[in-house]
Order: C-alpha cells, then structure tokens, then sequence
C-alpha cells in the first residue's frame, strides 16, 4: 500500500537524523509542523520518492500533509 | 532614528531602538567572534562591536574553534544618544572577517568593512517606515546586506529565519512586512499560497539562480512588490541587480565588472581582503553567463567549477569527499549533486566500503556533522561497488 511505504520513507528520513519513528499517522499529519521536516529532509524526501515511485511531489509546490503526498503519488500513477 | 520602534523582533518580543541603546551601554564585554545563528541575539552583538571598532569574526557552524583573538579586552566608550551609536557603526573601522567555501580544504575567509559591506545601501526618509523580512542566517553577505539597508534607515528587522510558513505570513500581515530578501529555496517552501498579501513592495532573490516560473508565482501572491534577483557573493557583496531573468551592467559598474570568454570577472578594487585569487586586476568568478539576443543584458549559466549550490549555499564536493574519506571503513567516496525541486540542488555521495559493508547512514551523518556545516551533509548515501569516473580519470559529477 502506497500510504505504508511512504511512513516507511518518512520514518527513515527521521532516524537519519537521530529522531524516533511516528507510528500511524493520519493523512492530515503535516511533514514540517509534525514530522518535524526542514527544508533539507523535504529535498531527501522527494529524492526517495522519485526513486521509488518516479514522480517529483514537489515539481509544481510544497506539499503540506501526508494525505496530499499520497494523493499526488497516486494521481501521477 | 526613533527610540520606541523595534530594531530587531520575531512577532512576540522585540528589542526596540531604545533598548539597543541601554544594551550597547550596559554589556559587559564586547564579541571579537560572533558565532550565534539567531539574529535576534547576534545583531545586538555585531552593534556594539562594530560601534566599539573591535574587529569581529562571523564564523557558521562549520569552523568555529580558530580565534585566538576572541578573549581580548576592547574598549567600551558611552554611547549618548541613538544617532551616536548609529554614527560610530557607520565611521566603524573594524575588520569584519566573513568565511567562504575554500578550492581546497578549509572555509576562505575574507575581510570586510562596514563600508564596504553597505556599498549598495540606501538611506532617504523614502524608506524611514520599511519593515524587512530577515530570511538569510545572519553571518551570510546577504543578512548582512539587509541589516545594514535596515539599521541605518531605522527600520524594524522582522526574523523570518528558521520559521515555518504559516508563522512567516502571520508575520508579513501582523508586523506590515514591506520588504523581503531571500533565496529561492526559501521563497519556493512557502508556495503554493493562495492568499495574498499586499504590504509587501520589494522583494529579492539572490544566492542561487532562480528557477523558471517561481517569479510568477511569487507576483501572484505579493501583488504590489517589485522583484528583483540579486548578484552577490561574498567576495563583494552586491554587484549586479535585475528585474527578471536577465542582468545588465550598469554605466557606474562599466569599469568594474566585465565578461571574459563569458566568464564575470570583477575588478580587484571591489573585493574584500584575504584571499581572493586574482588575476592581474581582475578576478574571475566562476560564474558563466550567457547573453540575450541584443548581446548587451545576460543570465546565469552553468558554474564553473565543481561546485554545488545547495538552497543557497555553496558546497565544495571535495571538502565533503575528504571528510567521508575519515570515516571507518569507507575506502573510496564520489560526492555530487543533483537536481531538486526544493533546494535546487541536493547533495549525494556514492561510497565504497571494504567488504561492501554498508555502515549505518545516521552514524554517517553524525559523524559529518563534527566538520560540516547541516548543508554540507550528502542527503543520499549509496553504497556502491566501484565509484564511477570519467575517461581521464576525475572523478564524473
């Protein structure tokens, strides 16, 4: 499931840098006020995303949520 | 300059001018190194420094520990009035030290005065009521740029930086923002927007080139600013303004600045002391441009050197390869970049380990984070089995 890989992305990118995972999320969970993203870990995020889904969420603006991220991969599939 | 107006602020509290004034006559010691990435607590500091005529260094985070100097006493007049302590800012002659990705090995510093750091500023009652947005970390050519157009126009500095979105449009309506300066990564993380805000006159865009399209958008929701996109590095500070995608030399810069086999080189007068590497009277950036069909205005191409610019920041691939060399097990390492819809550029690093053992990526980066500034930090590590290089044997970027 698309939602289930991208926590597993988002979850990696925070211990990369030392944070603990967030278990389950809803999809109103925003990537910078929740997860605690800067501008550096939204980058690392679309390089992972591109790899694994081979869209850049963030070609035409930020994304704010989880839900908007899952939306756009799947609406690009 | 009025006493009650905020001087420096994030929304909540604000230092006014007047409590500057109480601040520069009350402070104990005086900073020879002024390391502090938070401008509300640095600018008071680079005041009364630059007010005392002590020389400052403005290291970031990546070479702080070299500054014998810093403990020695300076001497601390009175400050009278505001108009003094602005006027003993603006005749300081205190060396102010700013560091620069280096060729080789460490950080380049360069030495600057409070003259030539406030070569492009503007004084005149037209801008008595500006209020500037303060996006840039604050020892950055740039920050120091927008504090030195604020201050010596008594405007209110309004710290944008490290902020999230919706703090920084509260901000630009709450405080009346009329003036921001920024890089395009900063700018590209607060759109899509679809309010807008009408406070704000100017706006500018410097440290990268600006990718296509992000002028419009930003028109869209600042609808009565002027845009312009800034040349300036720190060698020099501003040279070259344009309203769009394409820059000219102006008449009072003919002499100074020229293009050579489309490379912009700049006169010696113009550049800041320490060691800038010049040719004769000219120094080479290493920034190629290409021209516009009249042959007369030009943008900006391709660098070129190596290196990378990471949301504003200028990352030397060498430096960074060195370091990761350091660290257990790792046997051979490219570092390079690659094209990001975030941060213009985002830094990878292939590495090659004995055994090909992959090590643990946040230990990696914890290690990198002793020597290298958090934009200096690759943020996709591969583990590979050979690194690749080109036919004469340097390393392929």
């Amino acid at each position: 499931m698309i939602q289930e890989k991208i926590l597993r992305i988002l979850n990696s990118i925070r211990e990369n840098r030392s944070l603990p995972p967030l278990a389950d999320v809803a999809s109103s969970a925003r990537l910078r006020e929740d997860f605690g993203f800067d501008s550096f870990d939204l980058a690392e995020l679309t390089v992972r995303i591109e790899d694994e889904f081979s869209v850049d969420v963030f070609e035409d603006g930020i994304v704010e949520t989880v839900g908007e991220l899952c939306a756009k991969i799947e609406k690009a599939r | 300059m009025k006493p009650e107006r905020i001087f420096i602020g994030d929304g909540k509290d604000g230092l006014s001018y007047a409590d500057l004034l109480g601040f520069a006559n009350g402070a104990k010691s005086v900073r020879r190194v002024i390391a502090d990435e938070n401008p509300p607590s640095f600018f008071p500091e680079f005041v009364l420094s630059l007010a005392c005529g002590a020389d400052v260094a403005l290291p970031d985070a990546a070479n702080i520990g070299d500054f014998p100097q810093a403990d020695l006493p300076v001497r601390k007049p009175r400050f009278d009035s505001l108009d003094a302590l602005a006027n003993a800012v603006r005749n300081s002659r205190s060396k102010i030290d700013l560091f620069t990705s280096g060729t080789t090995g460490k950080p380049r510093k360069i030495s600057h005065t409070v003259q030539s750091l406030s070569r492009s500023v503007r004084v005149s009652d037209a801008h008595s009521d500006d209020v500037w947005g303060f996006a840039y970390h604050p020892s950055h050519i740039a920050g120091l740029q927008v504090f030195f157009q604020a201050f010596f126009n008594g405007n209110e500095i309004v710290n944008l930086f490290g902020r999230q979105k919706r703090e920084i449009f509260g901000l630009v309506v709450r405080r009346k923002i009329s003036h921001i300066s920024a890089t395009p990564t900063f700018y590209r993380l607060l759109l899509p927007e679809p309010n807008v805000y009408e406070s704000v006159r100017r706006l500018t865009l410097g440290g990268e080139k600006s990718t296509g399209g992000l002028l419009e958008k930003l028109g869209a929701v600042f609808p009565n600013a002027k845009i312009n996109n800034i040349y300036a590095a720190t060698e020099f500070g501003t040279l070259l303004v344009s309203d769009g995608e394409y820059f000219s030399i102006p008449q009072s810069a003919a002499e100074l600045v020229r293009i050579d086999s489309g490379v912009l080189c700049v006169h010696k007068s113009l550049l800041g002391g320490g060691e800038v590497p010049v040719d004769g009277q000219w120094y080479k950036t290493r920034d190629m441009v290409e021209f516009a069909p009249d042959g007369l205005r030009f943008k900006f191409a391709a660098r070129q050197s190596d290196f990378i610019n990471v949301g504003g920041y200028k990352v030397n691939p060498s430096r960074v390869e060195d370091v990761l060399r350091g660290f257990g097990g790792v046997v051979d390492v490219r570092v390079y970049g690659r094209k990001n819809s975030v941060l213009g550029n985002i830094l990878c690093a292939d590495l090659k380990t004995e055994d090909g053992a992959e090590a643990d990526i946040a230990e990696i980066r914890k290690f990198l984070s002793e020597s290298l500034g958090q934009y200096e930090i690759p943020r996709k590590i591969a583990f590979v089995s050979e690194i690749e290089s080109t036919r004469t044997g340097k390393i392929k970027r």
